[in-house]
């Protein structure tokens, strides 16, 4: 049904061989440049302290904090009326119902 | 076929459920650890071969009716499996099928195994009686028992989060159910029927517009797509879902996710044609759009494992309703797109799903922050989450990229190309969480603590990979799915074909 917009196995095939061709170029990258790094350089710190493993680990609320940025309002209005108080979750089925009832008299009649 | 397999696919998980506890008491009599688990296995794999043996009738065009009683519809009940049911009941015993082997492994702490496992065996038999009945008060009955049975499962552990969401799962869901029923209340007392078919056949004079549709039709249909999207849990009625999701045993999270979106689905499918038949299209695409949105947004600032699939679930439904919203404008691409997307996602879900479990069996976590590092430890579990990961968020050559695909080109198809830009803007929005999820759960640095963390069982292992070769087959050879999804599609559009071989003419 989609073979004429597309081919998964043709497609398939190219993706590997873009994904080798990447790998090959990264090795022969490296055989030319090979990175020599210092002592400090391995290390990772953060202001000269060095940190435990699970310090380094990235806080997955501030993950994509610039996505949060770009949809603030979302943030700021939408997610914070996910209280989880059950009253208002049910008071939400009853504004969608009302919605509904009102597009299907709009649409029907 | 089978002799009596359409009654045989509901009975058997039926009657597997209420000798569970039989079972239960003569494995601790017998010293049987085990036997719970292999009853229920059995009970599934009986149910998938029945469900198979239909299959091949029903793709060959024809509508299988099973008179219950001898009583011919509409005075009787009667089960009725057109191309859209079964694609339906095939995905539920496939996937009942894998989530209960999983079950086996993922439950081998618990100590009331044949409670469990009683109780799944009466959701999966609720789910296979919603898609099979040809009964709008038996759907009803059925989803209760679907229903009833996941509030005790999510509230199974017995925590305080688990009885919170058991709770709430409840009360919202019964409003859902109550809300069908007045529905069906209401249909009966207008019509005189409960038979979809003959429903129809009776409201076909309003669908083509001989008629102007009476008032308590109209409240009828309002509280029939209300209570369904209470169910399929689109916004702003999918606040019931993250926590249930998040509280229950993983096993049943897979179960909800996989199984227990198929019949919230079947029933948008159904809705744009029988047995009311009028134009939903505009609720459709409006909530689609609204919950694929929301639930991405939603998903991308959770710290929780569980609970940010449960975001993505009700996003991933959006697309599926978005699609057959499409449809009813004319769009088969949509339509189908929508269906596929339904396989697709239940499949993958599912196993991502059992990813999560798998790593909060062996961890005791399931907080993003806890975690990290995990892939070297898991490595089977970080390749089927990987998989499972690209395949939701669109990318090719995996299954979730065909089915979405589909659904953009459904959107342009349908003259409506901002929501193909919206649907890959949320597709983008999907793969940098699950970016974040795997990344906070399998790369980079691990805690002393998880240094000594083991694979997952085989017996979970054993679904998880089943399910991953099935997102890259059906990536790479997507003519097995629309083989499918194609008969479906036609099937829940044929309202006339369903009424005349079911009931034999309008």
């Amino acid at each position: 049904m989609v073979g004429w917009i597309w081919d998964p196995i043709v497609a398939t095939a190219a993706i590997l061989l873009g994904l080798l061709t990447a790998y090959g170029l990264l090795r022969i990258g490296h055989k030319i440049a090979k990175p020599r790094p210092t002592v400090e350089k391995m290390k990772t710190y953060a202001c000269g302290e060095e940190l435990k493993p699970e310090e380094t680990h990235s806080d997955s609320e501030q993950f994509f904090s610039p996505i949060r940025r770009i949809f603030r309002p979302f943030y700021r209005y939408i997610q914070p009326v996910h209280t989880g108080v059950l009253s208002t979750y049910l008071l939400w089925a009853v504004v969608g119902f009302i919605i509904i009832l009102a597009i299907i008299l709009l649409t029907v009649r | 076929m089978i002799p009596h397999a359409p009654i045989l696919a509901i009975v058997l998980p039926l009657f597997a459920a209420f000798l569970m506890p039989l079972v239960g008491l003569l494995s601790k009599r017998y010293n049987a650890a085990k036997a719970c688990d292999w009853f229920a296995i059995a009970a599934m794999i009986g149910t998938l071969l029945l469900v198979a043996d239909m299959a091949p009738s029903v793709w060959g065009g024809h509508i299988l009716i099973y008179k219950l009683g001898g009583w011919s519809p509409p005075w009787g009940i009667n089960l009725a499996i057109d191309g859209l049911s079964i694609q339906m009941a095939l995905m539920i015993a496939a996937l009942g099928t894998l989530v209960i082997i999983y079950s086996a492994g993922y439950m081998q702490r618990d100590t009331r195994k044949d409670l469990f496992y009683a109780l799944t065996l009466l959701a999966i038999t609720g789910m296979m009686g919603i898609v099979l009945t040809g009964d709008i008060f038996n759907f009803y009955v059925f989803l209760e028992i679907m229903s009833v049975s996941s509030y005790a499962l999510i509230a199974f552990r017995r925590d305080s989060n688990a009885i919170e969401a058991g709770i709430k799962y409840l009360f919202i869901g019964s409003l859902g159910t109550s809300l069908i029923l007045l529905s069906v209340a209401m249909l009966y007392s207008f019509v005189g029927s409960l038979n979809i078919a003959d429903l129809g056949a009776k409201l076909a004079t309003y669908r083509d517009g001989a008629q102007p549709v009476p008032a308590i039709l109209i409240a009828s249909l309002a509280l029939f797509v209300t209570g369904v999207m209470i169910k399929v849990a689109m916004v702003p009625f999918h606040t019931w879902l993250a926590d249930a999701f998040t509280a229950a045993p993983t096993a049943i999270s897979a179960l909800l996710a996989g199984p227990g979106a198929v019949v919230g689905i079947y029933w948008v499918a159904r809705l744009p044609y029988l047995p009311f038949g009028l134009p939903v299209g505009i609720i459709l695409i409006s909530l689609g759009l609204l919950s694929m949105v929301v639930g991405v947004l939603m998903a991308l600032t959770q710290r929780d494992f569980k609970r940010m699939l449960a975001y993505h679930v009700i996003s991933q439904k959006g697309y599926m309703v978005l699609g057959i919203g499409l449809g009813t404008l004319g769009s088969v691409l949509g339509a189908q797109g929508g269906l596929f997307h339904l396989l697709n996602h239940s499949t993958y879900k599912c196993m991502l799903f059992m990813c999560a479990g798998a790593v909060l069996f062996r961890t005791g976590s399931q907080k993003f922050d806890e975690l990290g590092g995990l892939g070297k430890n898991m490595p089977v579990t970080a390749l089927t989450f990987l998989i499972g990961a690209l395949a939701i968020s669109g990318i090719p050559p995996l299954n979730g990229f065909v089915s979405k695909y589909t659904i953009y080109l459904g959107g342009i198809e349908a003259g409506l190309p901002i929501v193909t830009a919206i649907a890959v803007l949320v597709s983008a929005l999907t793969f940098a969480s699950f970016f974040k999820a795997f990344s906070s759960v399998f790369l980079g640095q691990r805690s002393e603590r998880l240094r000594e963390t083991q694979e997952a069982p085989k017996l979970m292992l054993f679904p998880m990979l089943m399910m991953a070769v099935i997102c890259v087959a059906i990536g790479l050879l997507p003519a097995l799915g629309f083989n499918i999804v194609g008969p479906a599609q036609s099937a829940a559009e044929n309202s006339a074909g369903y009424i005349s071989q079911v009931i034999g003419g309008i």
